[in-house]
């Protein structure tokens, strides 16, 4: 989130926003420490149900939108992280994300439609995901089974949770949000077998990111 | 077992149980919006008031059929049902006609709908922003098409 906020602040651009929305049933006892502790300038948005997911079709985060002013879509569905997040060492390490991204948003906000990195109509279509009937069924039993959660119900909110899964298997957010509320959390072994089962499978979380600079 | 992370298993169910609405009432979920309806007709199907339809998804019936901006899905008598000299809008039955996934619990009367396949052809056929009304943190209703005149970088998080 600090990234962001750094990001916001060197493009100074009164025309441009960022929406910054988290998307956690844990609400603003999950996401609100967070984000204050950024002291983010740009509109923050606590997305218990995920409606920005669905209604771009995204399946993990952090994934993002482009929006021009006429309100077109110009990229969409990329991992969208602000830099490179490195952690161990030796054989342990890791690291994910990328140095791209923050120069191409910067290219795009300064240029707009001139900006090398603005995609056209057909390559932004082809990149939103197509969700059939059942995966968007799967939006629909995710925000019953969170009103039972919100409710107390417990039995009945992991009943539409595992519904949402199983009716939108390509979501890694339900499969990550679910964990997240068990004692394992959401980055252990069971997080890493269905990980490796839905890379198996060939299915993708994030399009390519297709950025040169 | 890995070293837990980022596990809230606190936050799994930190309500107390309460009802979702008043008995005899149902509840309709929607782009967000939770609507307490108390005003029903009768069957398995959910009949509604044709007054609560426009606070519900926008629609509004007109002579040619139910409408939402340049919209119009004409009505049939699936939809439009009398019931003891009263007409009652059936939205299971509009949401089939529009091919609107839903899903139900009968037990809590709870309809959760997912979104108008028609109101997401912009975005999937034209990379058109979606018809989209969020909330920040500050209380503020955010709507995509009042960002026009502006570029916007939407972007998800999660803490988990």
């Amino acid at each position: 989130m600090p990234v962001w906020q750094r990001i916001y602040e060197e493009i100074n651009d009164p025309n441009f926003v960022i929406i910054c929305a988290a998307e956690d049933t844990g609400g603003e006892a999950a996401a609100g420490p967070i984000f204050d502790a950024a002291n983010p300038t740009y509109i923050q948005v606590v997305d218990e149900d995920h409606l920005i997911s669905s209604a771009f079709n995204f399946v993990n985060v952090p994934s993002a939108a482009w929006i021009d002013e006429t309100g077109r879509i110009v990229r969409i569905d990329e991992g969208t992280y602000s830099m490179i997040h490195s952690f161990g060492e030796g054989e342990q390490a890791i690291s994910f994300g990328t140095d791209v991204y923050e120069p191409a948003l910067k290219d795009w906000v300064a240029k707009g439609a001139d900006s090398e990195h603005v995609q056209s109509v057909e390559t932004v279509s082809s990149n939103i995901r197509a969700h059939s009937s059942d995966q968007q069924k799967a939006d629909a039993a995710f925000r019953l089974g969170n009103l039972f959660r919100m409710h107390g119900q417990e039995a009945k909110a992991d009943q539409y949770w595992a519904m949402a899964r199983t009716l939108n298997p390509d979501s890694v957010n339900f499969i990550r949000q679910n964990l997240t509320l068990t004692e394992e959390g959401s980055a252990g072994e069971t997080f890493r077998e269905m990980m490796g089962e839905y890379v198996s499978a060939g299915r993708d979380y994030y399009r390519p990111l297709d950025i040169k600079l | 077992m890995a070293e837990a992370f980022m596990a809230y298993p606190e936050l799994r169910n930190p309500f107390e149980a309460k009802p979702i609405h008043p008995e005899g009432s149902a509840t309709v979920l929607y782009q967000g919006k939770s609507i307490t309806l108390s005003n029903l007709g009768r069957g398995d199907g959910l009949l509604i008031d044709p007054a609560d339809l426009a606070q519900i998804n926008g629609f509004i019936l007109k002579a040619e059929g139910a409408c939402f901006e340049d919209l119009c899905i004409p009505m049939n008598d699936d939809v439009l049902i009398e019931q003891d000299g009263k007409q009652w809008f059936s939205l299971t039955a509009f949401a089939a006609l529009l091919g609107q996934p839903f899903v139900v619990d009968h037990e809590a009367g709870v309809w959760s709908f997912a979104e108008i396949p028609a109101k997401r052809e912009n975005m999937m056929l034209n990379a058109q922003a979606p018809d989209l009304e969020i909330t920040d943190r500050k209380g503020s209703v955010i709507r995509m098409a009042d960002l026009k005149g502006k570029k916007a970088l939407i972007v998800t998080w999660s803490s988990w």
